[in-house]
């Protein structure tokens, strides 16, 4: 029953997990990961990252008809 | 053991489809339960998932999984971001999944069920997921490169230019199209227009929230957007009820227009972060809630479908669109069958974070499936309507008449029985003042989908509510693409225009920023005003235009990915994309050549243009509408030329293509690949 309810929950954070990745929401952790494996001196500030996320992102198409 | 109970297990799924698909084609007389719908289409899509996208994966492009992908080589956390292959399926289908396969098999629905069901289906498996999915690998292979340059790269350098050009003409066509397909929705809806318009000041709200007080937070700012649409839903039947309110937002089609054109030339110009970014996170949710609560309401109501299977508009005299079956209904239904749009998608943002080769298969050839699927429960909620019904909502005035009484006399003198009442009962139900002469599919489509959810939650008394959810449904998530795709309009006019004068190309010099706005807007804002003022309602000559523009974008995706698989020596295999891309190639030039020659005033535009002259010159229209009919022929002539510039495009790209293929099988030049040098992944497993 234990193992279960673990295998439930391990599910139910994959799936939060999942659905952050999708609608963007840890986007800026994504960023901030990848800039400290980089060892990147001075990574953009959370605002800064969104700002300019959002302008490279509708810069090409990116919603279908 | 394991083996054969797998092959027991295909051969059932095999069987139930085509028992489905039997069913549907051959039921006569009786209506036919949609549940019908629902496992033919499943049923054909998993058999060709696990057969014919297994072989393409296999055989046409030997996906390798031990080849590093460019979101591994180049992973900066911004564009090149290695993405589980769920969340990527879901950010693919987001971005592919627009108003098109909603629309586009309303639209086809007046032939009948079968015409549009059948080629959705077939469509799918063998054009428009194959076009994805190969799209995505040759992209994947050359570290995300977008179709026009890829054309430039593998097919030429005039190849290249005539796909960048095609990417602009199509959107200018589809920003038009779509625009009309809102303000046909909205026209002297005063509780559907208040709903859309307090989207903007949502969107806004949330843009500073999003900018200025938790910046990035999507969910949590996206939870109050929705919350907010929900309850401007309900609170447009208070506007409505309320008579100085309700005249505020009765518009007419011409303010309408003025009115969206300025909104997308607001979104197009001011920061993203503003609007068109939260507009965006809202519309996604509710798109994704929308689509998935339509597909559970036709599993739980199973409604019968009473549309035949065939209507007598085979003929081609259709209300909703002149042309037959051929090729009119394949290019009606363009997204849910093949798109080439969806080509922008999957050389753009999609191969930049893909983790496997291997994933292509699941991502490219699956999420146009369910796009497809989509189609699919369009195709049902549009035809489990009284087909009379249906006509009234999609036919133009100027063929049924404008009143309900003539209405239902015009469409019951075609057989299919209506009386002035339904309709005037219908629009009092979903709290409308009238629905007839809505054409452009959205209405049509939001009473399929409020009788459907009424009849699963709240009955008849939520009717006027989930009709209008439906409508904001649909609205909602067309202006998002209005706006992005006004400012991705707006980009590659500032780069074509740099090529000619500097300072245009510079994306932050604001002159730059209004003046390729203004272009953009104004390029497709003259599409929706002759669209608006056509007699015959606009969608009759502005949606196959916007067929034909689309499906040539995917003939261009369909010869560059042909050219690619030739160079890499493909060619046993070569038909997988060259017939499609053929079938494409005589469709388009079918339904051009008609759309620019035929003799039939309602399908020529140059016919119906002489048509109009000729009555001018012999006195038949009244002096006050001289001026109006003269536009009208102008604007029909105008509709004839850009038909005929993207018929020459697409013919100029296909002999360039053809030139490149004759060398490389006769051996005279050496094929040469643009594609990214091998590279072993460093990823431990390759699933």
């Amino acid at each position: 029953m234990q193992k279960l309810r673990q295998q439930f929950e391990l599910a139910l954070r994959n799936f939060w997990r999942g659905f952050r990745q999708w609608s963007g929401d840890s986007a800026y952790e994504t960023y901030l990961a990848c800039a400290q494996r980089q060892k990147a001196t001075k990574p953009l500030s959370r605002t800064e990252f969104y700002v300019e996320q959002l302008n490279r992102k509708y810069s090409r198409p990116n919603r279908c008809c | 053991m394991k083996r054969l109970l797998q092959t027991l297990i295909w051969t059932a799924v095999a069987v139930l489809g085509a028992v489905a698909l039997g069913t549907i084609a051959f039921h006569r007389g009786e209506p036919i339960n949609a549940t019908w719908f629902v496992l033919a289409a499943a049923c054909s899509y998993l058999v060709a998932y696990r057969l014919y996208s297994a072989f393409i994966a296999a055989k046409l492009l030997a996906l390798d999984n031990t080849r590093a992908t460019p979101a591994e080589r180049r992973d900066d956390g911004r564009d090149f971001v290695p993405t589980n292959k769920w969340v990527l399926f879901g950010h693919h289908f987001a971005a592919i999944a627009g108003p098109g396969p909603l629309v586009g098999p309303t639209l086809a629905a007046q032939f009948g069920y079968l015409p549009g069901t059948l080629w959705l289906i077939a469509g799918a498996a063998f054009a428009g997921c194959v076009q994805d999915f190969v799209i995505l690998f040759c992209s994947i292979r050359r570290d995300g490169k977008t179709l026009g340059e890829m054309a430039r790269d593998e097919v030429s350098k005039r190849g290249g230019l005539i796909a960048q050009l095609a990417v602009l003409t199509i959107m200018i066509i589809l920003l038009a199209v779509v625009a009309l397909v809102v303000v046909n929705a909205l026209k002297s809806s005063p509780w559907a227009t208040f709903t859309l318009a307090m989207t903007i000041p949502i969107a806004l709200l949330l843009g500073v929230y999003l900018r200025y007080f938790r910046p990035g937070r999507v969910l949590e700012a996206s939870l109050i957007g929705v919350a907010l649409v929900l309850f401007v839903v309900v609170a447009g039947q208070w506007v409505a009820d309320s008579p100085s309110l309700a005249k505020v937002f009765t518009l007419g089609g011409v303010t309408l227009a003025f009115a969206i054109i300025a909104y997308g030339f607001a979104a197009s110009a001011l920061p993203v972060w503003l609007l068109l970014a939260p507009r965006d996170y809202l519309s996604a949710f509710i798109k994704a809630g929308a689509i998935f609560s339509l597909a559970a309401g036709i599993l739980l109501v199973r409604p019968q479908v009473l549309m035949p299977p065939l209507t007598r508009f085979v003929d081609g005299t259709g209300p909703v669109f002149a042309g037959k079956i051929f090729p009119f209904c394949f290019i009606t239904i363009a997204c849910g069958a093949i798109s080439g749009f969806h080509s922008l998608i999957s050389s753009g943002t999609t191969p930049k974070m893909i983790q496997r080769e291997g994933h292509a298969r699941f991502i490219g050839y699956g999420a146009m499936l369910l796009e497809s699927f989509v189609g699919v429960m369009a195709m049902v909620a549009a035809c489990a309507m009284t087909p009379g019904v249906y006509f009234a909502i999609n036919s133009p005035a100027s063929i049924v008449g404008a009143t309900p009484e003539a209405a239902a006399a015009t469409i019951s003198s075609w057989g299919y029985p209506l009386s002035g009442g339904t309709m005037t009962g219908l629009a009092h139900a979903v709290g409308e003042q009238t629905l007839l002469n809505r054409a452009g599919g959205a209405p049509s489509l939001a009473v399929g989908m409020a009788q459907i959810f009424s009849s699963t939650i709240g009955g008849d008394r939520l009717l006027s509510i989930w009709y209008h959810f439906a409508i904001m449904f649909e609205a909602l998530f067309i202006l998002t693409v209005l706006d992005a795709g006004t400012r991705v309009g707006r980009f590659m006019i500032q780069e074509l225009g740099g090529r000619v004068w500097k300072p245009m190309g510079r994306m932050n010099w604001m002159p730059g920023i209004l003046l390729s706005s203004a272009i953009i807007v104004g390029a497709w804002g003259y599409f929706l005003y002759q669209g608006v003022v056509d007699p015959l309602g606009g969608i009759n000559s502005l949606w196959p235009l916007f067929g034909i523009s689309n499906q040539l974008l995917a003939a261009v995706a369909l010869v560059v990915a042909t050219t690619i698989l030739l160079k890499m020596g493909r060619l046993k295999w070569i038909w997988v994309t060259l017939l499609p891309m053929a079938w494409l190639v005589i469709i388009t030039m079918t339904a051009s050549y008609q759309k620019i020659f035929s003799a039939n005033s309602r399908i020529g535009f140059l016919a119906q243009a002489n048509a109009l002259a000729a009555q001018i010159a012999a006195g038949k229209i009244a002096a006050a509408k001289i001026a109006d009919t003269q536009r009208v022929i102008f604007n029909l002539r105008l509709d004839a030329a850009v038909t005929a510039v993207l018929a020459v495009m697409i013919l100029v790209l296909l002999v360039e293509a053809l030139v490149q293929w004759y060398a490389i099988l006769i051996r005279t030049k050496e094929p040469v690949m643009q594609e990214t040098p091998y590279v072993a992944t460093q990823w431990a497993e390759a699933d």
